[in-house]
Formats: structure tokens, C-alpha cells, sequence
């Protein structure tokens, strides 16, 4: 496992995303119920980054057209996206994120 | 009374229109764990798509696929008959028949129809003229798609959303673009004048040669184009035109089958759950009009959430399910580097505060636009600003516990916002 501190916990107020740039790929980093989780920040109906949508329920939901992504396994929930996103391990040390790409 | 398992005459529910509704449908059929016989009759050659991309991306990516909304493995899986270019020519209620016009019968348990509408033709131009086109279905926009590629100038008559649309997606690809619009204003049920006003501006600073107050006297289609002559105005040519002045409810085989249609708006007129006047007969999308939930007056949608809505509802009906409430009406449309979302519906009564951003030129705008009348939310708009929008949509029709420059007040996130708006009745 390769991590990758990414920020500090009092980054993200609950409910609320982060957009980060690791590795060429834009990725998402979440706060949702005491938790982080991150995940690819490309909608896969349409261009628009789900960290400008709506945490609501363990969901994302893209500005764009309110499709809705499970945080927790990237599954698309309702239309109009079909495909899901990816989702990547993230840990939590000291005051550290870490997210791992492998 | 339907079960979620197969009907006791082996009948499938059969689902008349393979578009968006439809599609919705036989989803949510399946998803209420309906097990029976299920079966799609589309007239078209393609398999169930979604129709917003076609004023977009299906005009100018380099390859676009279509956005199917079903496809043959997903159809097994799911056991979905799909059949295309198949017509129904009338429908025998009391029989519980369909008569298709290959000249078979096809009998049904409850059947949906989800025929969407008929673009609204212009006397003159008449589909199949050359350098003609309107804008439906896939082959609609694979035609325009193939002219744009082939034209300098397009013109476009009807600055409606699909008709900015075009106007925006042919001005990314560089075409010239003439838009005709005959009322003094853009969209102007939809806005207020002040967005109104603001989008003609976006529209003019993305180099489209926009016309209000453009009233046709004349239309001619010759082999090389066509001539428009305008009232107290010039006369405009162009080699190809398209037509984007609305579209009527596809409401043929239901009329013929004696349904109850509304006299104002045209739509199969059905109840909350999608029931027409007719046992067994269900309706939804584009060709129904249903009552407004909150107003009760019938109103008929045209949007690709109302179709989802209205499918899902009427499919939880025809299994004799509980039916979960609609969904708050909720539109978008892409213009002009702009995604612009728009819940609850525009009055002139209402005062209107903006919060964010509305530039002129092609500066990137961000903001929300709310409509208030005595305090309550009507109306909001957002331009690039979905995910703003999203946690207000609870507060439509409801009183906001915050005045108006508060809700202007961009340093308060709109998440916060939303809250304070709610207040403590709401909260």
C-alpha cells in the first residue's frame, strides 16, 4: 500500500469535499459521518466535479444532473449515470489523511 | 389487483413508448419487484435513449454514443422485451388488447403509455425540405449533427431551451448562428426578466446574431436553403434552418381510444398515480397531464425528471403499490458555458434577490436566484451552482426565517444558509 498524506482532518467540515490532484487524477476526498472517503471526482455521466454536489445519506450527488454516487463503494444510485466510480482506501494518523491510489 | 409477481391472466404489462418515461418505467417495475411479463413497443429504430445529449454532445463530440437507457444485455437481465419500430394502431380497453400495425394482437395485464410528444411543425417547412430540420429523436440529431458539419450558418427559428441550446452547442463549434425569437424576451415563463435579459447578453457575448421581437411573415425552402421574411424587418437566408418552436403531447392512440384528454394543454389526463380515465390504462411523461401537487390545477411537464417521476410513479401504481410522492419539478439546460437549474415556477409577483455572481460577457458566472413571494420560496434558480441549489430544494413553496439580504450574503455557505433559511420550524 502506498500512502499519501493529503491533508489535515480540520480540512473538511463534515458533509463536505475536498478536490485533490494526485498523481495526473483528480480525486475526491469526503467527510461524511465521522468519516473520510475518497473517491474519483469526475462525474461518469458528465464532466463536473462531484466536490462542488451534495453529501447527503452515505451519497454524493453531482451538480450537474443529481446523479448519486455511494461514498462508501462508488456504486451510481439513480440516473442518469450507470457506471460507478472508483473509490480508493483512506486512513486517518496523528492529524493526517492518507489516501492510497494503488 | 396487480401483484409485484405475474398476473393471473399471464398478460404483461406492456409500455407503449420506449423513451424516457417508459424506460423509468419498466425500471421501477422491476425495482418494486414486479416479476410478471414486462414489454417495451418503441416506433423508433433505436433502443430507449435519453434525449437531452441530443441538443449537446451529440452535435458536436467527435464520436458520441448514444445515451442508451437500455440495452440488450440489461434487457435480458432485467427481462425486458424491447421491441422497436413497433406501432400500436389502437388500443382495445375493455379486451385489455393492443392491436400493433404488423397486424398481430397483443394482449396486457395493464399497459403504459408513454408516447412523449410530436415537435410542433412551421406551415412551410415541412420536415424532409431540404435544409430543414427539427429536433426529437436520435436520427433527428444525426441529420442536424451531419449539417452542421457541412454549413457555415445555421438559423434557427424559436429561442426556447432547445433552441439556445443548439444556438450555444453550433457557437462551440464555431458556426455562425442566426436565433429567432418572436417574443420580446428570452425564456419568459421560465425567468425573470432580469436573468432573462442577462441570458440574451450571454447569448449575443457568445457571438449568436439573436433576434427578439422576431415575428415571421414569410418562410420559403428552395434546393439551396431557406428565406425567412421577417415583419418590419429584413428577410435572413440560411442553407439550413432548424424549427424549435415546442412540441405537442403524442396523444393520437389515446384520443381514438376515448381517453379523457385536458382541454387546455392537450395531455392524457391522469390522476397523482398516473391512472387515466380508462381501467388498466396508465399514462406518463410528455403526453400527461397530472394535477400539481401543490396548486391541484393539471399541468403537463415536458423534462426528462418529470418523465423519470412519472414513470416510476405509474409503474408503482399498476402493481398496486404504495406511491411514493413526486419529486419537487426540478429542470436543467446547458447554454453558453452556463449548467442552469431551475425549481418551483417563475410569477410575476415575486421578489427576487441574487446571490452570487451573473457577469457580463463570457466571464464565468456563479449564482442562486431566489424568488420570493411574501417570504416564501417560489422560485430558484441556479447558474453553475447545482450543488448550492440542492440543499434548498426541501424549502420550495415553504417560508424562509431569513431576509433577503442574508440570503445574498455569500459569505455564509449554502449549506449553512439553507439551514438558517429553514429556520426553527423547518429545521
Amino acid at each position: 500500500m502506498n500512502w499519501t498524506p493529503v491533508a489535515k482532518i480540520g480540512a473538511i467540515a463534515e458533509d463536505e469535499g475536498l478536490p485533490l490532484s494526485l498523481d495526473g487524477k483528480e480525486i475526491a476526498l469526503f467527510h461524511h459521518d465521522g468519516a473520510f472517503f475518497a473517491t474519483d471526482n469526475v462525474c461518469t455521466h458528465q464532466y463536473a466535479l462531484l466536490t462542488d454536489g451534495y453529501v447527503e445519506d452515505g451519497c454524493v450527488e453531482c451538480p450537474l444532473h443529481q446523479a448519486q454516487f455511494d461514498l462508501r463503494t462508488g456504486e451510481a444510485k439513480c440516473a442518469p449515470a450507470t457506471e460507478a466510480i472508483r473509490v480508493y482506501p483512506t486512513k486517518v494518523e496523528n492529524d493526517d489523511i492518507y489516501v492510497c491510489l494503488d | 389487483m396487480t401483484s409485484t409477481s405475474a398476473s393471473t391472466d399471464g398478460a404483461p404489462i406492456v409500455i407503449i413508448g420506449a423513451g424516457q418515461a417508459g424506460a423509468s418505467a419498466a425500471r421501477a417495475l422491476r425495482d418494486a419487484g414486479y416479476t410478471g411479463a414486462l414489454m417495451m413497443l418503441g416506433e423508433e429504430l433505436h433502443w430507449p435513449y435519453e434525449r437531452p445529449p441530443l441538443s449537446k454532445d451529440a452535435l458536436n463530440q467527435p464520436d458520441p454514443k448514444p445515451a442508451f437507457l437500455l440495452n440488450d444485455e440489461l434487457a435480458r437481465t432485467l427481462g425486458i422485451t424491447v421491441r422497436t419500430q413497433c406501432r400500436v394502431s389502437a388500443i382495445d380497453a375493455n379486451a385489455r388488447r393492443l392491436l400493433l400495425d404488423d397486424g398481430s394482437q397483443q394482449p396486457y395485464h395493464a399497459c403504459l403509455i408513454a408516447t412523449g410528444g410530436n415537435v410542433r411543425s412551421l406551415p412551410g417547412l415541412p420536415l424532409g425540405a431540404p435544409g430543414v430540420h427539427y429536433l426529437r429523436t436520435l436520427d433527428d440529431a444525426q441529420r442536424l449533427r451531419a449539417a452542421l458539419a457541412d454549413t457555415d450558418h445555421l438559423l434557427i427559428i424559436g429561442g426556447g431551451f432547445l433552441g439556445l441550446e443548439v444556438a450555444s452547442t453550433a457557437r462551440a463549434l464555431g458556426r455562425r448562428v442566426t436565433l429567432l425569437e418572436n417574443a420580446n424576451a428570452l425564456l419568459k415563463r421560465a425567468l425573470p426578466a432580469r436573468l432573462s435579459d442577462w441570458l440574451a447578453a450571454r447569448a449575443r457575448a457568445y457571438g449568436v446574431d439573436l433576434r427578439l421581437n422576431a415575428v415571421i411573415e414569410q418562410v420559403t425552402s428552395t434546393a439551396s436553403g431557406v428565406t425567412v421574411k421577417l415583419q418590419h424587418a429584413e428577410t435572413l437566408s440560411a442553407p439550413q434552418v432548424l424549427v424549435a418552436i415546442g412540441q405537442t403531447p403524442q396523444t393520437a392512440l389515446a384520443a381514438q381510444t376515448g381517453l379523457a384528454l385536458d382541454p387546455v394543454n392537450g395531455g392524457i389526463l391522469v390522476d397523482a398515480h398516473g391512472k387515466t380515465s380508462l381501467e388498466g390504462l396508465y399514462a406518463a411523461g410528455d403526453c400527461s397531464s397530472r394535477p400539481d401537487p401543490r396548486s391541484g390545477h393539471q399541468q403537463r411537464l415536458e423534462s426528462w425528471q418529470n418523465a423519470n417521476e412519472q414513470g416510476r410513479c405509474a409503474a408503482q401504481a399498476m402493481l398496486g403499490l404504495p406511491v411514493a410522492p413526486l419529486a419537487e419539478p426540478w429542470f436543467w439546460t446547458d447554454l453558453f458555458d452556463c449548467n442552469v437549474q431551475i425549481m418551483g415556477q417563475n410569477a410575476n409577483d415575486l421578489q427576487y434577490v441574487v446571490r452570487g455572481e451573473l457577469p457580463e460577457g463570457q466571464t464565468p458566472a456563479k449564482a442562486l436566484v431566489f424568488g420570493l413571494r411574501n417570504g416564501e420560496l417560489a422560485h430558484l434558480i441556479a447558474i453553475n451552482a447545482g450543488g448550492e441549489l440542492r440543499p434548498f430544494r426541501a424549502l420550495i413553496g415553504q417560508p424562509l426565517a431569513c431576509p433577503a439580504d442574508v440570503l445574498a450574503d455569500t459569505s455564509i455557505p449554502a449549506k449553512q444558509l439553507a439551514r438558517l433559511a429553514a429556520g426553527p420550524v423547518n429545521a
